[in-house]
């Protein structure tokens, strides 16, 4: 060894630094299995000392140095020296927590210097999975953790879901909107919504999104079999979120505080002048119809700008206004403890404004504590408190969507319409049709208010007992009490809009609502959840098990009324029973009951083998079938602990030095696929629902005899024979460190496939005329599957320490079989079949090209437009016949997409850390493909609805002088516009024109921090004073950029409140 | 130890909380609106809940509140479904297919199978939950089982008239589980089975029912009288005018009536008419409340308290409101941008209304030289004619709400151009002064500009004048009526006059003529099958009755012929059947700006075809029995397919 070892650095020696590096890393990797001599031994021992250090060269207090194979072992000083006697070809094994295990031959034991890496994977780290926690060496199932120090960076929103772009393996993100408060939707290898678990108690995603980030200590996603214990409800996989809690120790008071300065990521761009309006329009309409009225006088008279109807206004400056709208968050929290009591006590106030003004806001306050008391020997209790007030606040606005209205503005209103009358603020300006979309009255003082509050708060209360006289033996009682409370005002007022009329110099009320809205909103949902738990763990000798019984008690209660009024003035919010005209009542309850059972078992640190189930009853369904068991398995083999395997390396851990093979495989349930239940609450009932229909949708009354009567339905036949469905996942993975823990990775292949997929069975077709149809049974069944794996190095060069690690994940979903499919004929199977296909296709035209001429158009075979090619102009997209008929129609539609607003089928991260002495840099990037956007309506075709022209239609096809019919084409990228057409078969269809699958890769967090240096700390008396500067999406590559709308934009008019670029700066003290 | 005795016995009481309630207790959570059937049917006012449903799952292809699209849950709002046949125009961009398309498809007007199909199995389980209840008093159970009946026959018959013959099926039927359907499946039944069954359901039920005007939105004795007199008039001249079409017949007689049949139902038809009339179900009576005669013809339809007013749907702020007047008032009058003006009726409706001597004539907008004509005032064009014009349709110039309708399409110049702008009530100069005036109507006519008129009319039928009605959020409440007292008349006077007694039906027409401001009676020999279907155009129009009357008449395929409708096509031939009307038309009021002419200010009119019209309603020999789907047929092998498609 010693001689290959020298001839390497010999050989090696003489190569720039650089290469060294790299031909090391790839001999080691390559001559792994060449390179061995045998052991030999020798009796006499030598003193060996040495000192072990950090990164920053500082020695590490505390850490355990073992001859290897031996119980012989000793600990490292303060200043992190040892001496220790061992046999002179000794190797020794330094293990502390936080850092990768590190072995070291003793050489000749004079002044050993070992340097030991933080761990980035953490090998030693504690994992919390279901129902516990496990050392993460020990895990056999796939599970992706994510910390708060991966977390804490990311400034780019205002929710938990916001933050997790590219740092999981696995975790799909797509984030659509990103209006003030909005998350990202995040799947589990996109097998669906998943469950979330928070301390402890199953959640909906709304309270995972509304912690305070800062107090979220890791989240980890079951992605395998080992979500089974959470039985019924976990088939797609389970999020489990741990909170922040005191360490015993010193009692810290950490400030982390960031003001952001917010910007439209991306957004559509318009034309601003009144004369490119005007000469687009008139062009379109040249192209529609053949004339216009915008005459050659009316554009000279606009370039020349003299005449006031002229003027220009540019409507996207105007909406846009508030950019550098501010998202701010300050957390102040204290922890600290004792051998009796520790604690963590946090408060976090967050404030994010929308870049479509100062109104439109979202402001959370959190508060969390998380307090554990040692009553006595072996018993300890809890209480952990985390609460929030969560505040929406924008004008009462119109519509569904308060802040559509905004955004259509910027498409919808023409530099020629002007938000007042006669420029003058007094009066609101009458845009006619355009009027609502006139943002001058989007505001507090003219349309109204719109507040809800959510007021939530969740306290568990926990008791661990160890009982004594057994070894191992503990109890764990666990009760928890979520209370959500909503509280939605909203008022839109009644308005005037102003026309000025210039004869008589005077503004005239021609428009504006006369409709008062106002409603409120009141929800309370209250959930229970109790939990008694007994857990045995134990080691003999070799032999470690370990076994867990849990029985679980759910109960979610959840209430909402909501009512309607028209006050009879602006200026009267509250309301009385006269002026109401709408109440509406909901009252309902879930139950779920759970027993849990598992065991673990694992032979000296090498064998690793666990075992689960969980017996779940449902109220959703029929009393005697609301009960099902969820059995889950794993297994784990550390290769890298078999002597035989040791020798195989002749114990040189610096080239592998962990090597874990895992498998796993579960059965889980789904009672509630995509968020809706797997059969309508009591369908086992027969009887009549009042005055709502079986999925609970309000039912119109009727008015008889001048009464409102409430209507009831007959519930129909009884549903006894559904139940949920059944979801298997395969995962097979290996988690790795080579070169001395430097080099880490994990990777899994897993394939999910879910029976029971609800389905009709078809041997028997039931006469329309019954007017009742079989119940669905559980029949049908798809699958999911992928890979995933991720890479980090952790290395150091000179001074600087650094990290590159990035992550890929691929998943796709095909549909395996219905039962007995039926088609008419070969094309409906081509078309309609989802046997064994991919889920998600959208379908659409072939576009091969644009016309470039009219002769070509005149003498083309295939019509096109379904009218003999007469509405064709030269540019108009051309389709492929596929089948040859010489007309394009639906049996020339091929899969061309991903289908609309999916999340994507690749997902990547990639980052990269470094640091030099004080100073700090993060890169953070993630990136996505295999997903589509469809461009349609303002990203289609021109002036939709009577609307300003979208920029990217100045790149058209047009006549080279509009105003003449025989003049030449100019080429461009679309289609000749058209005034506000939308039934050209340019435009009516699915293209590859229009379809884009898009590919991107964005930054997220690019951060720059400097700490303050210790000797400077030491006298300000502060532990840690750190500051940064941050930015949030700085720019992203991909294929979208040419629509200007963002890569992660799902609606298909491109008019989606985008992410935002954020730019950040941030201060994090600790006393 | 205190403590730890203390914190074991929380833990204690904790677990023995858990074990107090079993697993199955906790499990089971009951739903908040449920009720069991017997809990129903013992309760009269549970009962009427269901029945509440029942009601509402009427059909109805025109209606204010909307119509629901077969195979989906989209309703259809209740203006776009008055919207076609050449009758009214369309003005909201997305609507505007109606009037571009060239004809319907064969699956037009056709309803739901499935949800046709399961409201006939809840209304057979009400009324066997009804009948064999033991809760409910005599009284309420009978009732209850008329109406349950009434409302099975008024469905039975909305499918006839745009089906034919269906699978009449009247007790529930429920599937053994043992493999074998074929118990299950019904054939259709034949087009006059399905009248048939109509009019002996009329008959038994009729006197179980209150004979009470004032049971309007409820099943009463006229109820079921004017939905036998109707449903039999429409077998009769199915039989008799199917005649001329015998392609659209089924061997089977699932589409088609033997002629022979006609007198027999036109008989049937006069009775139950005759029934109403004399006052035998209540004193129904024409609205007449006096004072104007179009303002009284309006508020017919305001006022639910009136005499004429036999069946409705009615609406209440709190219970259900609709849209109509939302989507229709003239756009000055609207309560939000956006929201107005959807439905123009068309100059080919417009012109049909007679002058008050009994003749047809177009609107005089021309000399006899081919010279517009020149009026002080824009009303007085529409001066001298049926009442029930100005009650119908908003004019230019009209009053609603007390304000008057900004109507006019612009300035005719000297040299005869025209002189407006693409921006309703639009300012500008012009030629030769400096002050800009307004060039065109605030509420159009615009040619293309939605939400305004584009024919240079607006709806006044149901529009309501209360405060707020036009609201989104408040709606109105005006009532939809299904049947009233007018309708009886002229299904009298058809009756009459097919049965060979044109004096008796002369009679009844002159009713609802004279209400109408007709005044000089019509003679039995001025009765003819083209003057029948003239009135009910006038009088019923937007009531839902133009569609299937054609259809029955077998006049579809004459009106709706595909031919594009020239301009001397629409002045000529009024009050003739088989005039043909493919192409709404619009008549846009001008102001004449030229200040050397005496008529300078004055109005003239021009006969336009808005610019969005660009297809012609073309109605085929399929269209005359909707579709039946693939998915009907592939579960029910005895159904057999429509004729001609």
């Amino acid at each position: 060894m010693k001689f290959y070892t020298r001839h390497f650095r010999h050989e090696t020696g003489t190569l720039p630094p650089g290469l060294i590096r790299k031909g090391r890393f790839l001999f080691s990797c390559c001559m792994l299995f060449f390179f061995i001599t045998p052991a030999f031994s020798q009796t006499a021992k030598i003193t060996v000392t040495g000192t072990v250090r950090d990164s920053t060269a500082k020695g590490i207090p505390q850490v355990t140095v073992t001859e290897n194979g031996t119980k012989n072992a000793t600990f490292t000083d303060g200043e992190g020296r040892f001496t220790l006697k061992t046999g002179p070809n000794a190797v020794l094994l330094f293990t502390s927590i936080g850092f990768i295990d590190t072995r070291q031959a003793v050489g000749d034991g004079k002044d050993l210097s070992i340097v030991l890496s933080h761990s980035n994977s953490d090998l030693g780290d504690v994992i919390v999975v279901g129902y516990g926690t496990r050392k993460k060496e020990s895990i056999t199932a796939a599970i992706a953790t994510v910390t708060s120090k991966d977390i804490d960076r990311v400034h780019g929103g205002s929710t938990v879901s916001t933050t997790l772009a590219g740092k999981l393996p696995g975790v799909t993100f797509r984030q659509a909107e990103g209006r003030p408060g909005a998350s990202a939707s995040i799947q589990i290898r996109n097998m669906g919504t998943p469950l979330y678990v928070i301390d402890g108690i199953q959640q909906d995603e709304g309270q995972f999104n509304n912690l305070a980030p800062n107090d979220v200590e890791s989240i980890t996603v079951l992605k395998d079999a080992s979500a089974a214990i959470y039985g019924v409800r976990a088939a797609n996989g389970v999020v489990v979120v741990t909170t922040k809690k005191g360490t015993t120790g010193k009692n810290t008071i950490n400030l982390d505080a960031y003001k952001g300065w917010q910007s439209f990521f991306r957004f559509p761009k318009v034309v601003t002048k009144t004369y490119d309006y005007l000469y687009y329009k008139a062009d379109a309409e040249m192209n529609t119809g053949g004339s216009t009225s915008t005459t050659q006088a009316v554009l000279d008279a606009a370039k020349a700008g003299t005449d006031p109807q002229y003027r220009s206004f540019d409507w996207r400056k105007y909406v846009l206004g508030n950019n550098g709208a501010p998202l701010n968050s300050v957390n102040v929290n204290i922890s600290g403890g004792n051998d009796k009591v520790n604690y963590y006590v946090s408060g976090t106030e967050l404030y994010q404004n929308s870049v479509l003004g100062k109104e439109y806001n979202f402001n959370r306050t959190n508060i969390q504590s998380n307090v554990t008391a040692k009553l006595s020997t072996g018993l300890k209790v809890g209480f952990d408190i985390n609460g929030r007030v969560e505040t929406r606040k924008n004008p009462g606005v119109p519509g569904g969507d308060d802040y559509f209205l905004a955004r259509l503005a910027v498409l919808r209103n023409t530099p020629m319409e002007r938000p007042f009358a006669n420029d003058n603020p007094q009066y609101l300006n009458d845009l006619g049709p355009h009027l609502e979309s006139n943002y001058a009255f989007l505001n507090e003082k003219l349309s109204g208010h719109f507040r809800s509050d959510w007021r939530v708060i969740q306290t568990n209360f926990h008791i661990d007992y160890d009982i004594p006289g057994i070894k191992g033996l503990s109890v764990r009682g666990l009760g928890s009490y979520y209370m959500a409370d909503e509280l939605e005002n909203n008022q839109e007022y009644t308005y005037k809009a102003y026309t000025y009329i210039d004869s008589s110099k005077t503004y005239k009320a021609t428009g504006g609502s006369t409709n008062p809205w106002r409603d409120r909103e009141q929800i309370k949902q209250i959930n229970t959840d109790v939990q008694l738990q007994a857990n045995y763990t134990n080691t003999f000798g070799h032999h470690t098990v370990g076994a867990t019984v849990v029985a679980e008690r759910i109960q979610n209660h959840y209430t909402r009324n909501w009512l309607h009024a028209s006050p009879q003035s602006n200026y009267l919010p509250l309301i009385t029973f006269a002026i109401m005209d709408q109440y509406q009542d909901a009252d309902n309850t879930q139950a779920r009951i759970g027993y849990i059972g598992r065991v673990t078992y694992s032979y000296s640190n090498k064998y690793f083998l666990e075992a689960s189930a969980r017996r779940d009853a449902s109220y959703l369904f029929a009393p005697g079938k609301q009960v099902g068991y969820f059995p889950g398995f794993s297994a784990g083999w550390k290769v890298t602990e078999e002597p035989w395997f040791k020798a195989l390396l002749h114990d040189n851990v610096n080239i592998l030095s962990d090597w874990k093979l895992r498998g796993s495989y579960g059965i889980l349930g789904d009672d509630n696929p995509n968020n809706t239940p797997i059969v309508p609450p009591f369908a086992y009932l027969q009887g009549y629902n009042y005055g709502t229909d079986n999925n609970g949708n309000l039912l119109t009354p009727s008015i008889l005899d001048g009464n409102t009567v409430t209507a009831s339905r007959d519930r129909g036949a009884a549903v006894t024979n559904i139940s949920w469905l059944k979801s298997r996942i395969t995962d097979l993975g290996t988690d790795f460190s080579f070169l001395n823990g430097k080099l880490t990775g994990t990777f899994d292949w897993f394939y999910r496939k879910r029976t029971g997929l609800p389905g009709l069975k078809n041997d028997v077709v039931l006469p329309l005329e019954t007017g009742y149809n079989l119940s669905q049974v559980n029949i049908n069944s798809d699958a999911q599957y992928g890979e995933e794996g991720s890479l980090a190095y952790n290395g150091r060069i000179r001074n600087v320490g650094f990290t590159i690690s990035g992550n890929l994940s691929f998943t796709r979903n095909k549909f395996l079989s219905s039962y007995n499919p039926l088609f008419f004929n070969s094309y409906d199977q081509y078309r309609n079949s989802s046997e064994g296909r991919y889920t998600n296709i959208g379908w659409g035209y072939i576009c091969i090209g644009q016309f470039k001429s009219q002769e070509q158009i005149n003498s083309y075979k295939v019509d096109i437009d379904g009218q003999g090619n007469k509405t064709l102009l030269p540019g108009d997209l051309i389709y492929k016949d596929v089948n040859g008929d010489n007309k394009i129609d639906d049996l020339d539609q091929r899969p061309i997409g991903y289908g609309y607003g999916t999340q994507p089928n690749i997902n990547f991260g990639f980052s990269i850390a470094a640091n030099y002495k004080g100073f700090d840099f993060h890169a953070d990037f993630s990136g996505a493909s295999g997903y589509t956007w469809y461009q349609n309506w303002e990203q289609r075709w021109a002036f939709q609805n009577n609307g300003n022209l979208n920029a990217i239609f100045t790149d058209r096809w047009h006549r080279q002088n509009i105003y003449d019919l025989n003049s030449p084409w100019v080429a461009g990228k679309y289609p000749p516009n058209r005034y506000n057409i939308s039934n050209h078969s340019d435009y009516t269809t699915n293209s590859t024109f229009w379809l884009h699958n898009v590919t991107m890769f964005r930054a997220r967090t690019i951060e720059f921090g400097y700490s303050v240096p210790q000797t400077v700390l030491k006298r300000m008396k502060v532990q840690r004073v750190r500051i940064y500067a941050n930015a949030y999406n700085l720019f992203s590559l991909d294929n979208l950029h040419q629509y200007g709308v963002d890569p992660e934009t799902i609606d298909d008019n491109g008019l989606q409140f985008p992410q935002n670029r954020v730019i950040n700066v941030g201060l994090n003290l600790s006393f | 130890m205190k403590k730890i005795v203390s914190i074991l016995t929380i833990t204690t009481l904790t677990v023995g909380w858990w074990g107090c309630k079993k697993d199955s207790d906790f499990l089971d959570v009951q739903p908040t609106t449920f009720l069991t059937t017997d809990q129903v049917f013992s309760d009269p006012n549970l009962a009427l809940t269901v029945l509440s449903d029942l009601y509402n799952r009427q059909e109805d292809l025109t209606s204010l509140d909307g119509y629901l699209q077969p195979y989906s849950n989209n309703t259809e709002p209740g203006w776009r479904t008055m919207a076609d046949f050449s009758e009214s125009f369309p003005s909201e961009n997305g609507s505007s297919y109606i009037v571009s398309r060239t004809g319907w498809g064969y699956d037009a007007w056709r309803l739901d199978w499935t949800r046709a199909y399961t409201y006939i199995r809840e209304l057979n389980l009400f009324l066997a939950r009804d009948s064999a209840s033991t809760g409910l008093s005599v009284a309420d159970r009978t009732r209850f089982y008329a109406e349950g009946r009434f409302l099975r026959a008024i469905f039975y018959f909305e499918m006839a008239r745009r089906m034919g013959g269906v699978p009449l099926i009247t007790r529930t039927l429920d599937y053994d589980y043992k493999g074998n359907v074929t118990s299950l499946q019904f054939p259709r039944a034949k087009e006059s089975d399905m009248y048939d069954f109509i009019i002996s359901e009329a008959e038994a039920i009729k006197n179980d029912l209150p004979s009470d005007i004032n049971e309007k939105s409820r099943a009463s004795k006229g109820a079921a009288l004017a939905m036998e007199c109707r449903a039999a008039l429409y077998a009769a001249s199915i039989a008799k005018y199917g005649a001329g079409t015998p392609s659209v017949a089924l061997p089977g007689g699932e589409v088609g009536i033997d002629a022979a049949k006609a007198t027999g139902y036109y008989n049937a038809a006069l009775t139950a008419a005759k029934e109403i009339i004399s006052g035998a179900a209540g004193p129904y009576a024409l609205y007449n409340n006096g004072g104007d005669l179009s303002d009284n013809f309006a508020n017919l339809f305001l006022d639910k308290a009136s005499a004429e007013t036999i069946f409705m749907e009615d609406f209440k702020t709190g219970g259900k409101t609709h849209a109509f007047t939302t989507n229709d008032q003239p756009y000055s009058f609207s309560d939000e941008g956006g929201d107005a003006g959807r439905l123009n009726p068309s100059l080919n409706l417009a012109e049909a209304y007679e002058k008050l001597d009994n003749t047809y004539a177009p609107f005089a907008t021309v000399d006899g030289g081919g010279n517009p004509i020149y009026y002080t005032n824009l009303q007085d064009i529409f001066a001298g004619r049926d009442a029930r014009l100005a009650g119908t349709i908003l004019l230019p110039d009209g009053t609603f709400k007390g304000k008057t309708v900004d109507i006019w399409a612009g300035y005719v110049l000297a040299d005869g151009s025209i002189f407006t702008s693409d921006e309703a009530g639009h300012h500008k100069t012009l030629p030769g002064t400096s002050t800009p005036v307004q060039v065109v109507g605030t509420d159009g006519p615009v040619n293309g500009l939605e939400l305004r008129s584009q024919s240079g009319f607006y709806i006044r039928k149901y529009l309501d004048p209360t405060t707020g009605s036009g609201r989104r959020g408040q709606g109105s409440t005006v009532a939809f009526i299904r049947y009233r007292f007018a309708e009886v008349l002229l299904n009298a006077a058809e009756a009459a006059f097919e049965l060979g007694d044109p004096a008796t039906a002369a009679g009844y027409m002159n009713q609802v003529r004279a209400r109408a401001g007709l005044t000089t009676p019509l003679v039995a020999a001025d009765i003819t099958f083209d003057r029948i279907v003239h009135e009910r155009r006038v009088e019923l129009a937007f009531e839902g009755h133009i569609l299937f009357d054609m259809k029955r008449w077998r006049l579809a395929h004459k009106v709706w012929d595909g031919a594009p409708t020239g301009l001397a096509d629409l002045v000529s031939n009024i009050g003739v059947a088989t005039k043909h009307s493919t192409q709404p038309w619009g008549l846009w009021p001008y102001k004449l700006y030229n200040p050397a002419s005496p008529d300078n200010g004055k109005w003239l009119f021009k006969e336009t075809l808005p610019a969005l019209v660009t297809g012609t309603n073309r109605f085929l020999f399929g269209n005359y029995y909707s579709l039946i789907g693939n998915d009907v047929i592939a579960a029910n092998p005895k159904i057999i397919r429509q004729p001609n498609q």
